[in-house]
């Protein structure tokens, strides 16, 4: 009980949290959290335990919106059915991406990964009379109320977790850390690596298309720049992963609210904090200062990548004992 | 494992940092604007931006509302749906605004224009032109701009007055305006009796346009109606000279081929293209000329049709909330669908049309690039320089 | 029959430019096996050293090959040097470490150029930009045939470089096998720092080549890694001839694919090309062409 201790504690937390801060401003970050803590533990499976470092995220958070999205669109369905169905139709286009990338090793991995992502925002973009193309697909939200896709939001988040610490706890989590380690030596040994690779993906798959089914659901609305992107899906599902810790179970979760916190401070400015303090000061020189950091996001999390891989390789869960140790020596 | 410690921090700091943000005392009449600050759009952005200023500092320095100045709340979309939609809900649940403004690329736009109406907010759009957004019977979003079906009004009736083409080939950029407004304006030629030899979408940023220019060419049409953002709006106009393609006319559908920035980029190739564009600052409305003197002077550039609905939409704003019966929300849409006020845009009037409700009816223009100049070409009772048409061939211009 | 060679026309030029992007990728994929995701990033910067000579110096682009060649290279070198050396020595979980790197560098590079230009698009007029001389109807750019001899050049001239000099023996050696190198007494580390800032320096030209009939802003990069990548795959790691076949096959897909299949399809052509080669011929033209 004592390992669990912690954790329950937290989300104990989590579960009363939206109720003292009913802003929901706040909430809706949350939720941004919540869900790139999925997307985050999805990848660290296939990319943390198995070692396939994967460019792809965003085929299938898109995939699993765009299910959840033209089920409402086409059949009138309600887009929760999405939820359901997402992450099967993720899995689904897994299977063959699998079967022609999987005998591809690290890097190379990485580019098909890459160009499924690519292929299937142009087919999105270009496939109109299913997907609407670049039109969007646009749904009313079911709740005005934050609070049903809060604790959605953070009941597929923890079941992420629980799937991740159980499948890390079984044979298969062996298996999968065992690739990682040596692909060849694990095929010795008479693993079946492509078998497990591709039960690797799939949950990847999985999570993360329900991850972009619940998107739907929240967001209301998509495209296929949203849902495909490179840099704002699948990088960012990179970035959560490394920032917390590549191969830690609770390293996602860490990595989600740090870039989560992180976008928002630059984009609104320091949570209008520098706009106040310019409208005190006045001068040109704040209003410059204001206006720069807001645009600066991106620039902070291509040097924090860069920081965290050169000094925290193992993320900031991985690397706690030399935070710790840094902190007290200075 | 690893102590997650970590998390509890991250939270307490999370939850101390959502205390410390209050909001500032207001004595103002707080009124949202949602525009693209950042990001590809910025440029376009800060036009509207800039012109949201100049029609406030007016409006303010006249004595405000009921003799309170309106204070203005702007948030960054970055031109990303999902961030548009996190902007409007602050806007409205932390700052409390009692309108929205703004709105500029489409699919920003129709996400923004979900949550106001779910929240119950009106949200006066001044440029996003999917003609969706007006056709959902939103009854609290409320749009100033003619939507991209009806950019071409003018160059169709130009085209059935003047020009007659038999056939016509469109390009258009893989955009939401570009799906959207090409589809209309095909719809419209085959009503008008004109054949579509060619209709073919392309990803911008693409460096080479010739394989596309290439059919262009050995479909011959009469009119080369292209819908294109600024770059490549430049590259179309230079490989269709390098290719050597004669359509009698080439027409742009709004976007990139009315601003500075193309001729910048397309040089002399640039020269007797066509556009659609929804103002400029010879319309024969009081205070378009006043209004683009004053921006060229404030802020050291020339202004666009964009900058001018922003103008219009802070002045629609102003005017609504003068005789809202009290300000919240509720009562300032009950006042924006009686609005009828003529502004530097045109007249403004929320009516309801074919499927459309609460949206603006507008002419629109056709100008011409002329020797480096914008020029307004039609309607003829405000045009500035007759048009050139048919436009010389490339193997007989200078 | 016009459209047919005004299609090939176009596909081969482009591709000439294509090859020049994939030289540097496929050399620096050759001798350190990663792929350097910030590529497309570094000829941007490029771009914009060419756009500042231009506008506000007037140097002709051309002429200014001879700064914005030496300027990259040196910045290859420090990425190199300061930011992926480093992580040879770092135990990770994940050797893809220096591939997530480049994306960080990648990052930076735009988001550096957007402060100092802003978003805003902008461009090199030159008098060559949109010339063209005809032969029997089909129309050639005059600087894409420009760039187009740049690139048959410098491969030529990578391949004697990598065949005869000491240095090329070096990088080849590394390439092979990186550990048996240092054994031999070859400075590993600085082989790879000189790759990478070859690597920089040669898509540093072609950046430079393509800004007169182009246009210049900070995002143009992503596009332009993207296919540095396919054309590596195509002709095969570390094969500068394989880099020049593998960019004309892409230039001819693309143009033939846009021609007779449709613009949309522009992108995708490149991508299933990607995954065909991966299927089919994994390794690339460099299997057939042994060089």
């Amino acid at each position: 009980m004592r390992e669990h201790r912690i954790p329950l504690i937290l989300l104990a937390l989590l579960l009363v949290l939206p109720l003292v801060v009913t802003e929901p401003y706040f909430q809706h970050l949350m939720i941004l959290v919540l869900l790139w803590v999925t997307i985050g533990t999805g990848w660290n499976l296939l990319a943390g335990y198995t070692g396939q470092v994967s460019f792809g995220a965003a085929a299938f958070f898109g995939v699993g919106a765009y299910t959840a999205g033209l089920l409402s669109h086409h059949l009138g369905l309600s887009a929760w059915w999405g939820m359901a169905l997402g992450g099967a139709v993720a899995v689904l286009i897994a299977f063959p991406f699998g079967w022609i990338a999987f005998p591809l090793r690290g890097a190379y991995f990485a580019l098909g990964s890459l160009a499924l992502g690519e292929v299937m925002r142009q087919v999105a973009t270009s496939w109109e009379s299913l997907t609407e193309g670049m039109v969007g697909i646009l749904i009313m939200q079911t709740f005005i109320s934050k609070l049903p896709y809060y604790y959605i939001a953070l009941a597929l988040a923890v079941g992420s977790i629980l799937l991740v610490q159980a499948v890390t706890r079984s044979k298969l989590g062996y298996y999968f850390v065992s690739i990682r380690e040596d692909q060849d030596a694990a095929a010795s040994i008479g693993i079946n690596t492509t078998k497990y690779k591709m039960i690797s993906l799939c949950m990847h798959a999985f999570l993360t298309g329900t991850a972009g089914a619940l998107y739907m659901n929240y967001m209301g609305f998509i495209d296929p720049h949203v849902v495909f992107s490179l840099h704002d899906i699948s990088i960012m599902a990179i970035l959560v992963a490394i920032v917390g810790g590549v191969g830690t179970l609770y390293g996602p979760a860490v990595g989600a609210l740090i870039m989560v916190a992180l976008q928002e401070v630059f984009r609104s400015a320091g949570f209008g904090a520098l706009q106040a303090l310019t409208d005190a000061m006045g001068g040109g020189f704040m209003t410059v200062v204001t206006k720069y950091v807001s645009q600066a996001h991106v620039l902070a999390f291509g040097i924090l990548v860069v920081v965290v891989i050169m000094n925290l390789p193992n993320g900031v869960v991985g690397d706690w004992a030399r935070i710790k140790r840094a902190f007290r020596r200075g | 494992m690893k102590r997650p410690g970590s998390v509890v921090w991250s939270v307490v700091c999370c939850l101390l940092l959502a205390c410390s943000v209050s909001a500032r005392a207001a004595e103002g009449i707080k009124v949202g604007v949602v525009l693209p600050l950042t990001g590809t759009e910025a440029q376009f952005g800060e036009i509207e931006w800039n012109s949201f200023q100049l029609a406030l500092d007016e409006i303010n320095g006249a004595g405000g509302i009921k003799g309170k100045p309106i204070e203005l709340v702007k948030e960054d979309d970055t031109g990303k749906p999902d961030v548009g939609r996190s902007a409007m809900e602050k806007l409205i649940t932390q700052d409390k605004v009692v309108v929205v403004g703004g709105g500029y690329s489409s699919s920003v736009t129709f996400a923004m224009a979900a949550v106001a109406q779910q929240r119950q907010v009106p949200f006066v759009v001044n440029t996003g032109s999917d003609d969706k957004i007006t056709e959902q019977k939103w009854n609290y979003v409320f749009r100033l701009n003619p939507p991209a079906s009806e950019y071409p009004k003018a160059l169709n009736s130009f085209l059935g007055e003047v020009v007659k083409p038999q056939t016509v080939a469109i390009l258009y950029e893989k955009s939401n305006f570009g799906q959207s407004s090409s589809k209309s304006f095909a719809a419209q030629c085959e009503k008008m009796g004109l054949k579509v030899v060619l209709k073919e979408g392309y990803d911008s940023g693409a460096v080479d346009f010739k394989p596309l220019l290439i059919k262009v060419k050995a479909a011959n049409p009469d009119l080369l109606y292209m819908v294109s953002y600024l770059m490549d709006a430049g590259l179309l106009m230079r490989q269709s000279k390098e290719l050597d393609i004669n359509p009698r006319l080439f027409v742009g559908g709004g976007a990139g081929f009315t601003l500075p920035g193309f001729y910048d980029n397309a040089g002399k190739a640039a020269d007797y293209v066509f556009s659609a564009t929804l103002w400029t600052e010879t319309v024969p409305y009081p205070g378009a000329k006043a209004y683009f003197d004053k921006y060229q002077k404030k802020y050291g550039h020339p202004t666009e049709y964009h900058g001018a609905e922003a103008y219009a939409c802070m002045y629609v704003i102003a005017d609504a909330l003068k005789r809202a019966k009290e300000l919240t929300p509720a009562a300032v849409q009950e006042a924006l669908v009686h609005t009828d006020v003529m502004t530097a845009f045109g007249p403004v009037k929320f009516v309801s049309y074919d499927k459309k409700t609460q949206q603006n009816k507008l002419p629109t223009y056709l100008v011409q690039w002329q020797g480096g100049k914008l020029e307004t070409v039609w309607p003829k009772e405000i045009a500035t320089k007759p048009a050139v048409y048919p436009v010389p061939k490339w193997s007989e211009r200078k | 029959m016009e459209v047919f060679f005004q299609t090939l026309v176009a596909g081969v030029l482009k591709g000439g430019l294509y090859a020049l992007i994939g030289i540097g990728m496929t050399l620096i994929m050759g001798v350190m096996g990663i792929i350097n995701l910030a590529h497309g990033q570094m000829m941007m910067l490029a771009m914009y050293l060419t756009y500042v000579c231009f506008h506000f110096l007037g140097i002709d682009p051309y002429v200014t090959l001879l700064v914005s060649v030496p300027c990259l290279f040196l910045v290859g070198v420090g990425v190199q040097k300061y930011t992926l050396n480093p992580l040879l020595k770092i135990e990770s979980l994940l050797p893809e470490n220096q591939v997530l790197m480049t994306v960080g560098v990648g990052m930076v590079l735009t988001e550096v150029a957007r402060f100092i230009f802003t978003s805003n698009y902008v461009s090199v007029k030159t008098s060559y930009s949109d010339a063209t001389f005809f032969i029997g109807g089909i129309s050639f750019s005059v600087a894409l045939t420009i760039a187009f001899g740049f690139a048959c050049a410098l491969t030529a001239g990578m391949f004697w470089f990598l065949l005869k000099t000491d240095l090329g023996r070096s990088i080849r050696a590394v390439a092979q096998d990186a550990e048996a190198a240092s054994l031999m007494g070859v400075n590993a580390d600085r082989i790879r720092t000189i790759t990478m800032g070859m690597g920089a320096g040669l898509v540093a030209a072609a950046g430079t080549l393509l800004l007169p009939i182009y246009y210049l802003f900070p995002d143009i990069g992503g596009p332009f890694t993207r296919k540095a990548f396919v054309i590596t795959i195509l002709g095969g790691l570390g094969s500068t001839v394989g880099a020049i076949l593998g960019g004309v096959t892409l230039g001819l897909a693309e143009a033939f694919g846009a021609t007779y299949i449709g613009m949309d399809y522009e992108d995708m052509m490149g991508l299933v090309i990607f995954i065909l080669v991966l299927l089919f011929l994994p390794g690339g033209f460099k299997r057939l062409t042994k060089v």
